[in-house]
């Protein structure tokens, strides 16, 4: 062969494997920056009903958010989900073609691809059915229309179908684009959990976690996956991140319940006992949370900050102690009366009635003070736990007592006559020296009790007993013993002395303002007199 | 008449001479008659896709922002909103990668053809230096994308030069602007993108043509010998290139537009991180072996490439067993290549 035909093959040959491969490569890697879209491909069936849908114009914007979604880059149509038997409870028949479809996709749906995640939400408080083993309370107070578009639109979530299957998977993860960013937004929680009951939301925003996240939560990807033990991405927890998700040592769950140990949205604080035999004790179930804590807090300060809730709990169950006390002793004695239907009892002193003071008082200090005090404790959320809890609580206190002194209670009459200050805590106290955040060298020389000698002592005593009974842990008991060893650093009171000169100097700064507003408002006299003076 | 006239009275210059200048470097250039085959005519693809590239990268220039919070969110206003955005980027983007493919190619042509050797020699590394120049900037106008892909591309790419013996670690610096790739680094592959490094590969281009012209084009044994005109001739051969080229472009700029990719998050890592693919076979070739060795390894071949005209003669003496082993070299060089960029492209 000649030179010039070898070069003009070799040339040839390797200029038409050049040009391939690297037409090849280039158009691979072209492909892969277009990750976003991905192409989707439905069955007929499904393709059918779009067609029909879009022509139609009928929830056509569902299927631009189906479009979005990963099922619909995995190839899962409306078909997959929406496919029927004839004999199901929701089976009909499309008007406009033979297709029977499925009204109502269910968890058992969802379960066909998502068995394991359907599973643990079936098991967790999720899905309880308590608002119905509990609500004879409050239907007959409310009405039952309010009730379609009221509590049932939020305990749907428990929903019981005809099919035996549990839950309704949309209410947070929004159909049809089924996004986790949307299932991750704190506002999908806070469809339920807000409001005067449970104002989870509102005090997660309030909280540190709350507010970091509305600082910086727009630059986070909310679709992160959470299920390969993997560190948890985002820079603050949203409400999935505690209750749900995972991080390198917890794995993802469903299940709600499994990370909760205690039960603080009873009328009386517990450790949890929900689903021990799959969830283990309430101390695993602590663990599991506290885990999820350590990803960003020490474990020091998770410690002293849960134990510090949980003795928001114990107090709780004894100013409701307080509560069920009067409640039953004034309908004991009469002045306040049960329910009654077919010649029974309807009410419950201790639960429900509505119709009379007391009633009310004891109700809304459970289920609404008394758990934004104990919600707040948990979550950060100081306001809670402070103004819309434990103020309104002693407010709540006040007002019974005072309808019972009225009423005619001689010990009621007692309490309002007492010009005792200790008169505002008439049941057993918790407490533990400082706080979880620092030492604060003043703050523990103001509050009134502390001038009891035997203050701590009684409380050692109440906090010991809460560890024998079960609802601290040993662990907890030693941490509490530590700080009560301790108490003067903790409490700060032996560097009371040395803050001397840095206390004077905003003293002397809060008597120039005592000064200025008795000059400025208190002293002032105006001319012009009322016009309603003298009326 | 009157605008000629106009004219000279502005720039008396000697027309008559001007016009034979030009006619004996351009119109009456005598080109051989084997530049009659497409196969030697690769190297002009280059030369009509620079400017090409020039064209597209200014208007892309109207509406990119390099800095991190806005790059890759000016990419997807080209793209998405932009009118005829995606068609300028696409032929941009495609652009390159034509350029390299056509680069590559050329080079092909001109080893199998021994077109580098004596007296040549120069116009090969000048040639050599042009590939590097437009690797590095391919490599930096796709980094600019600043999308989740291109970014770690970027973080491997420049983690290489720091390997470098003893001015990596500067390099590095040099190129990051900083300890970690950050709006310093765009900056500065912004600025070698869209004037430092054009311009060098404009005057280089320059450089190998003129070298290329005053040697005359190379005469490769065994053709007929003749020569005919640049004009009419070869001058519509570059047109006809030209335009097929830009129908080309303009296909798959529709056909495969460059998509826009995830934004770059420098926390989180993807899973495989892969740089562009014109690197693909030393990026696979040196994940095999240890990094320093790879770099040395890598690059004395690349050295060897480079000099390759002044090493071949040590080959053989005899020139017919000379050029045998450099085909043989050539064919498995480039074999190498290709499968090595194959393996990766298809390797997650």
């Amino acid at each position: 062969m000649s030179n010039i035909k070898i070069q003009q093959w070799l040339i040839g040959i390797f200029s038409v494997l050049l040009i391939v491969t690297l037409m090849i490569v280039a158009t691979v890697e072209v492909k892969k920056t277009q990750g976003h879209k991905a192409e989707i491909d439905i069955d007929k069936v499904s393709n059918q009903c779009i067609i029909c849908h879009e022509k139609e114009n009928i929830a056509v914007k569902q299927i631009d958010a189906w479009e979005e979604s990963e099922h619909a880059v995995m190839g899962i149509g409306c078909n997959e989900c929406h496919e029927a038997e004839k004999d199901d409870f929701d089976a009909q028949r499309c008007p406009e073609s033979d297709f029977l479809i499925a009204r109502h996709p269910t968890p058992k749906d969802c379960a066909e691809c998502h068995e394991e995640q359907v599973n643990e939400f079936a098991n967790s408080k999720h899905a309880h059915q308590f608002w119905l083993l509990k609500n004879a309370d409050r239907a007959i107070l409310e009405n039952p229309i309010a009730t379609r578009h009221g509590c049932e639109e939020c305990h749907n979530i428990a929903n019981m179908w005809p099919d035996g299957s549990v839950g309704e998977c949309d209410v947070c993860h929004a159909k049809h684009s089924f996004d986790m960013a949307v299932a991750r937004q704190p506002e999908t929680c806070g469809e339920c959990h807000v409001g005067p009951d449970h104002p989870h939301i509102e005090i997660y925003l309030e909280s540190k976690h709350g507010n970091i996240f509305k600082a910086l939560g727009n630059e986070w990807d909310m679709r992160y996956n959470t299920t390969k033990n993997e560190p948890i991405p985002i820079e603050a927890p949203v409400c999935v991140t505690c209750h749900m998700d995972g991080n390198e040592k917890q794995p993802m769950t469903h299940d709600v319940s499994a990370r909760l140990a205690t039960e603080s949205q009873a009328p009386w604080s517990f450790r949890t006992v929900w689903d021990e035999e799959g969830l283990g004790s309430w101390e695993v179930k602590r663990e599991r949370m506290e885990s999820i804590c350590n990803s960003c807090h020490a474990p020091s300060f998770v410690d002293m900050y849960l134990l510090t809730a949980d003795l928001v709990n114990l107090q709780y169950n004894e100013i409701r102690r307080f509560f069920v006390y009067w409640t039953k002793k004034l309908t004991a004695n009469g002045m306040i009366d049960r329910l009654k239907a077919d010649g029974k009892y309807y009410s419950d002193p201790v639960l429900i009635g509505y119709d009379e003071t007391p009633e009310v008082l004891m109700y809304h200090s459970w289920h609404h003070e008394g758990r934004r005090f104990r919600h707040g404790a948990e979550m950060m959320g100081a306001d809670y736990t402070q103004w819309h809890g434990i103020w309104e609580i002693q407010h709540n206190m006040i007002e019974m007592l005072t309808w019972a002194a009225e009423h005619g209670d001689e010990e009621a009459q007692i309490w309002v006559d007492s010009n005792d200050p200790i008169k505002f805590a008439p049941y057993a106290l918790y407490d533990i020296p400082g706080t979880a955040w620092g030492i604060s060298a003043k703050a523990n020389t103001t509050p009134y009790v502390y001038k009891y000698d035997d203050y701590w002592d009684r409380i050692k005593a109440n906090v010991e007993t809460a560890y024998n009974t079960g609802f601290l842990s040993e662990d907890q008991w030693n941490l509490w013993m530590k700080r009560y060893d301790n108490k003067e650093h903790y409490l700060g009171l032996k560097y009371e002395a040395d803050v001397d000169s840095t206390w004077n100097f905003y003293k002397d700064r809060n008597d120039v303002d005592t000064e200025a507003f008795i000059k400025q408002a208190v002293n002032l006299e105006l001319p012009g007199k009322s016009f309603y003076e003298g009326k | 008449m009157r605008a000629k006239e106009w004219i000279k009275e502005r720039f008396p210059i000697d027309y008559k001479k001007f016009i034979e200048i030009n006619e004996s470097i351009f119109i009456k250039e005598p080109i051989p008659v084997h530049m009659k085959k497409w196969l030697f005519a690769m190297g002009t693809t280059p030369f009509i896709l620079l400017p090409i590239q020039i064209i597209t990268g200014i208007l892309l220039a109207f509406y990119f922002m390099p800095s991190p919070e806005m790059a890759h969110e000016s990419v997807r206003h080209i793209t998405e909103e932009v009118r005829m955005g995606f068609w300028i980027r696409g032929l941009h983007s495609w652009g390159a990668n034509l350029m390299i493919i056509a680069i590559f190619l050329h080079m092909m042509r001109v080893f199998f053809t021994n077109a580098y050797r004596k007296p040549r020699e120069i116009n090969w590394i000048v040639g050599f230096v042009l590939l590097m120049l437009v690797l590095t900037i391919s490599f930096t106008g796709y980094s600019l994308t600043y999308n989740q892909l291109s970014y770690w591309a970027m973080t491997v790419g420049t983690n290489l030069v720091k390997e470098i013996p003893l001015i990596g670690g500067f390099a590095l610096e040099l190129l990051r602007g900083g300890e970690s790739i950050g709006t310093n680094t765009l900056t500065r592959f912004y600025t070698f993108h869209v004037w430092l490094l054009p311009l060098i590969i404009v005057l280089m281009m320059a450089i190998h043509i003129i070298v290329l012209r005053v040697h005359g084009v190379s005469e490769p044994e065994g053709y007929e010998k003749g020569y005919y005109a640049f004009y009419p001739t070869h001058f519509f051969k570059i047109i006809l290139a030209t335009l097929f080229l830009l129908s080309l472009l303009s296909l798959l700029a529709i056909i495969y537009p460059p998509g826009i990719g995830v934004p770059a998050d420098p926390l989180n890592t993807p899973l495989h991180i892969k740089p562009e693919w014109y690197f693909y076979s030393v990026f696979l070739f040196l994940k095999f072996i240890p990094i320093k060795l790879g770099i040395l390894i890598t690059g004395i071949a690349v050295m060897g490439m480079v000099f390759w005209p002044f090493i071949e003669p040590f080959l053989s003496k005899d020139e017919k067993k000379r050029t045998i082993i450099s085909y043989i070299i050539g064919a498995l060089t480039i074999l190498i290549l290709i499968i090595l960029t194959l393996i990766q492209t298809f390797t997650l």
